[in-house]
């Protein structure tokens, strides 16, 4: 079955004859399945092994301290936490809006002979390695954030009091427009695919009802392809979360909680990538740890954001979709 | 100096029976070896060659010249050359080793180079971190590893047991560079370790400070934000740099000697050196420490810095090395050169360490591995390129002090691997 | 749309029907006014995409090509000091280790892809949730993760420990946006090839898998993109190889690692090598995609 409105459909009208080979067929899916659960598990139960040391020294509140110094064998990992969660807030703040908007104008607005080069040139950016995004940002966009961007939202956001704080360049702000820039193909890339299988006939038939194009972007091609774009978002999602190399380069990577938007800041890959070949003993299993934290926070922005689909959700199949 | 005990290293074919005893490295410059007693194999062995040792000694002495005014930093063993000639005799084989980034250019050109010389020997370094590097060490993973600081006791603690004595040589030298970008002043800058470490713990905040301007008088100064640049990881040159402000700023200095410090939110931390020299490239108004080769290959403008004798010395290959000559012994637990006394010593530098087990697991291997890495830390072989990376070759006591090191390497059955 | 006017006496009728017109139109006025901002905002959105993407691939591309040459492509690595040299032991690696990842995970991906898509209890819930989070983990935990499973057992780093833990970075993306794909497959297809007798494994070999084949090109891309990319994992599991290895139970280079290594040195001839190994990381996708594209198309023809 490939929708979800009509449950096993077939399974339920053939028996005897097809019943082994689509047994066997659902079995090979379910065994590949397991397959995956299993490494997962694997995964997990290796960190945790890994990180279990410092849970046994430290207990658990040193995962909401505010202080990380190792020399000191102080290990908060809060600024981590929220440099973490600032930085791929911002990215989406961007990322969404931009993504879906661009992914609409490729798969709906631009010529039909630039849709197919466009699709792929958006695919050939999500390959460019992150390591490369993080020098250009460090080398291209600091500049032009601590010149440019920086003082002219100060100016006009500063009331905000988000923007305090001398203009540095690298921080959370610079961070998180890396990020955006990082993920935007990802996110573009599925979303068009998702975009452009909405039927024709229920374009069309919403063309003819005397739709305007944008209220048959919104009424119809996004409704129907919510499912897939909350895909891709969570994918991108995923990868702003997770992202450490380009996120290093570009943040600063003071262990502070951040005052401001343009505070220099860290994450919690950021602080493994950077401790993670010198760290031995507590240092090294509180850094595990850290990934730990980092696939918590994973699991409550999936499950918020799936929470949030589902009560805003109409039809059936997106919610089925998302459970 | 330990005194010499007559032939001072017995070369034991086992296999083949022969006997091979080696000229006595000079006693005046054969620095504490700092690795343990040799094997008792090896000690058997020496004691059953006293006397045919001695004779030789005494015929190969006459054509060692005396010592008595070595020149600071020493000279190099008369029979360094027998050693490294010896390197067409390594195994053939493929050796892993990993850790420092920081040797990573110059071992890889050294290795290169030195299977140019011996097409039998591959070996393939991998810069993945000194701490990595002690890990992979630690579990077995290399033939050898290096490192930007020492194995400490609690590292060498975590290898098995069953593995024996560890062996930690150095292998090379560096400098580093205090770097800045400051708009409009082209004087080069004298700062001292009393202002530095006012500047690295954000109690110094702009440029034109008053302790800033006293060790510059005409110089004109920006009131600008002094940014410090800083390393996010956890890095040897951090501990280099620390380890120099307190010991030359004393008490003025509070955030200790670490490879990773608690920073002051004012700093701006970025990983790897080439991290920092990006930073400090593309920041106006900020100061960062870097290796000199990325100061010197960046063309950044770097600080005089005050010595132990008062002088203000820019960091180059000459004043490293001045700085590293004053000090002729060398141990893993006594490894620091920093703030070092002579006139023309720059203050910040240090070593760089391979460690080795001292009772290799595999005759091949082993073999393999001490003449590559005496090849390498000597004169004639790997040192030789150093300069040409912007790299401080040893100072030759310290070279001597690695063949003696070297020379205490066994195989698993206790036979001295190092060959002339 | 233009408005349709009849000249006639004053009717009430048809001045009803004028009055209807003109709300009619008042409202499209509106609409087609709400309509052209939005799509303009649409565009906007497009050309602020394209800026900064523009900007990295430029970037890569002036920073990359004087690296070029034919020893590039030919001369395993030389080290600093040593002129020529080229990254031939990378691209092999990278081969190697790309073609077993993908070669491990497409399968497992896309038949979880099915499974999900196929599925809607509780446990294809899960598992989809799962697959998302994986999605999230830093790819160095997953190093350390190929580093624990695979090196610290055998003793020895190899190409096949990186190809482990590059798999599991592409195997949920493949696993979601396989499912994705397979979902947007219209339910007719499924429903009518199921009336004519087939069973399930022939509707998803026939029917489904290649309706939604364009999609399924689009996440395997992703993710082999991004597992070539990826260079935390392979820094824990691979090694690096300045020599020529062919053998993925030994230490192998790959062009993260290039990239990686070299653009943190001091000297500017081995950065510009990492500018060209990530140049040609990029061109390596393109041809990718490009290739299945064309692969896709063909395929598509000859069934028709």
């Amino acid at each position: 079955m490939t929708t979800t409105e009509t449950p096993r459909l077939g399974t339920a009208k053939r028996g005897g004859r097809l019943a082994v080979p689509n047994g066997a067929y659902r079995g090979l899916l379910a065994a590949v399945a397991v397959i995956f659960v299993g490494l997962v598990l694997w995964f997990v139960i290796s960190i945790i092994v890994q990180a279990k040391p410092a849970f046994s020294t430290l207990g658990f509140s040193w995962i909401v301290q505010k202080t990380w110094d190792p020399t000191h064998h102080k290990y908060g990992l809060l600024p981590f936490i929220l440099g973490t969660i600032e930085t791929t807030a911002i990215a989406l703040v961007l990322a969404v809006p931009i993504g879906l908007g661009t992914a609409l104008a490729l798969a709906y607005l631009v010529p039909h002979r630039l849709r197919a080069s466009l699709g792929t040139a958006v695919e050939l950016l999500a390959a460019v390695p992150s390591v490369v995004y993080g020098l250009w940002g460090l080398i291209v966009l600091a500049p032009l954030c601590r010149d440019y961007l920086e003082p002219f939202l100060t100016s006009v956001f500063g009331w905000t009091g988000l923007f305090n704080g001398p203009n540095q360049g690298v921080g959370l702000l610079l961070a998180g427009i890396i990020l955006f820039v990082m993920v935007l193909p990802t996110m573009v890339a599925i979303s068009r695919d998702v975009l452009a299988v909405v039927p024709n006939e229920q374009v069309e038939g919403a063309m003819a009802l005397g739709a305007t194009r944008w209220q048959v972007l919104r009424k119809v091609v996004i409704p129907g392809a919510r499912t897939g774009l909350l895909g891709g978002f969570t994918l991108a999602t995923g990868r702003a979360l997770g992202e450490t190399v380009a996120v290093a380069l570009v943040i600063g990577n003071t262990p502070f909680i951040a005052h401001s938007i343009k505070s220099p800041a860290a994450t919690l890959p950021s602080l493994i990538v950077n401790n993670f070949g010198e760290a031995t003993g507590t240092e090294l299993s509180a850094l595990f740890g850290a990934g730990l934290v980092l696939l918590v926070i994973g699991v409550a922005v999936n499950a918020t954001a799936r929470a949030l689909v589902r009560s805003t959700a109409r039809g059936g199949a997106a919610s089925v979709a998302v459970a | 100096m330990r005194p010499s005990p007559g032939p001072n290293d017995p070369a034991v074919n086992i296999g083949l029976e022969i006997t091979e005893v080696r000229e006595p490295v000079d006693s005046d410059m054969t620095p504490q070896a700092d690795t343990g007693p040799r094997t008792r194999t090896a000690r058997l062995l020496a004691v059953g060659l006293v006397a045919a040792g001695a004779l030789l000694a005494a015929c190969s002495s006459s054509s060692t010249p005396a010592t008595t005014t070595a020149p600071p930093g020493g000279t190099i063993s008369p029979d360094n050359q027998a050693y490294l000639s010896a390197d067409v005799k390594a195994p053939a084989g493929a050796l892993t080793a990993a850790g420092s980034t920081f040797v990573q250019p110059f071992f890889t050109l050294a290795f290169h180079n030195y299977t140019g010389k011996n097409q039998g020997l591959q070996v393939n370094y991998s810069g993945v971190g000194s701490g990595t590097g002690i890990t992979d060490f630690q579990a077995g993973t290399v033939n050898f590893a290096a490192s930007d600081v020492p194995m400490s006791a609690s590292d060498l603690a975590k290898v098995p047991a069953a593995s024996g004595p560890v062996v930690q040589i150095p292998d090379i030298l560096g400098g580093v560079s205090v770097s800045y970008n400051l708009p409009g002043v082209t004087t080069k800058l004298k700062l001292d370790a009393t202002t530095l470490a006012g500047i690295f713990d954000g109690t110094i905040k702009t440029w034109d400070a008053s302790q800033i301007k006293a060790l510059n008088p005409g110089v004109t100064l920006p009131s600008n934000p002094i940014v410090p640049q800083v390393r996010a990881d956890s890095s040897g040159t951090t501990y280099i740099f620390t380890d120099y402000l307190a010991k030359a700023a004393g008490s003025a200095w509070t955030l200790g000697t670490s490879k990773t410090i608690a920073w002051p939110s004012t700093a701006v931390q970025t990983p790897k050196n080439s991290g920092v020299a990006g930073s400090i490239k593309s920041t106006p108004y900020s100061i960062g420490y870097v290796e000199l080769a990325y100061a010197i290959q960046n063309n950044f403008t770097y600080a005089s810095i005050k010595n132990a004798a008062g002088n203000y010395v820019s960091p180059s290959l000459t004043t490293v090395a001045a700085d590293a000559d004053q000090k002729t012994s060398v141990s893993a637990t006594d490894f620091s050169i920093v703030n070092a006394a002579g006139a023309n010593s720059y203050p910040i530098s240090g070593y760089s360490w391979a460690i080795l087990l001292q009772k290799q697991t595999s005759e091949t291997t082993g073999a393999g591995t001490v003449k590559v890495l005496d090849w390498t830390v000597h004169a004639g072989g790997g040192q030789d390129v150093a300069a040409s990376l912007d790299y401080v070759s040893l100072p030759p006591a310290v070279q001597n002090q690695d063949r003696t090191a070297l020379l205490t390497v066994t195989g698993p059955s206790g036979q001295v691997l190092l060959t002339k | 749309m233009t408005t349709l006017t009849f000249e006639a006496p004053a009717d009430p009728i048809l001045e009803r029907r004028r009055q209807i017109q003109g709300v009619a139109q008042a409202s499209l006025n509106r609409r087609k006014t709400y309509s052209k901002i939005a799509i303009g905002v649409c565009w906007a959105f497009l050309a602020v995409a394209i800026v900064p993407l523009v900007g990295v691939v430029a970037y890569v591309l002036i920073k990359g090509l004087p690296a070029w040459n034919a020893d590039f492509f030919t001369q395993v690595t030389e080290p600093e000091g040593i002129p020529g040299g080229g990254v031939w032991n990378a691209i092999v690696g990278t081969a190697v280790i790309g073609a077993i990842a993908t070669a491990a995970a497409v399968p497992i991906g896309l038949l979880c892809g099915l499974f999900l898509a196929e599925s809607d209890g509780r446990i294809a819930g899960a598992i989809r949730f799962t697959a998302d989070v994986m999605t999230g983990v830093p790819s160095i935990t997953i190093g350390i993760f190929g580093y624990i499973a695979i090196v610290s057992h055998t003793k020895q780093f190899s190409g096949l420990a990186g190809a482990f833990a590059i798999g599991i970075i592409m195997l949920p993306v493949i696993m979601r946006a396989g499912e994705t794909a397979i979902r947007g497959v219209p339910f007719h297809l499924n429903e009518a090839a199921l009336a004519l007798g087939a069973r399930r494994a022939t509707v998803a070999r026939r029917v489904v898998v290649p309706a939604a084949m364009p999609g399924i090109i689009t996440g395997v891309l992703l993710a082999v993109a991004r597992g070539l990319g990826e260079t935390a994992p392979l820094l824990l599991t691979i090694f690096g190889n300045q020599y020529l290895q062919w053998n993925p139970t030994k230490p192998m280079e790959a062009l993260p690692l290039v990239i990686y290594n070299n653009s943190s040195q001091p000297y500017a001839d081995l950065i510009q090598v990492a500018w060209g190994a990530a140049l040609l990381l990029v061109v390596v996708v393109l041809a990718l995609s490009i290739g299945s594209r064309v692969l896709a198309a063909v395929l598509q023809r000859e069934k028709r």
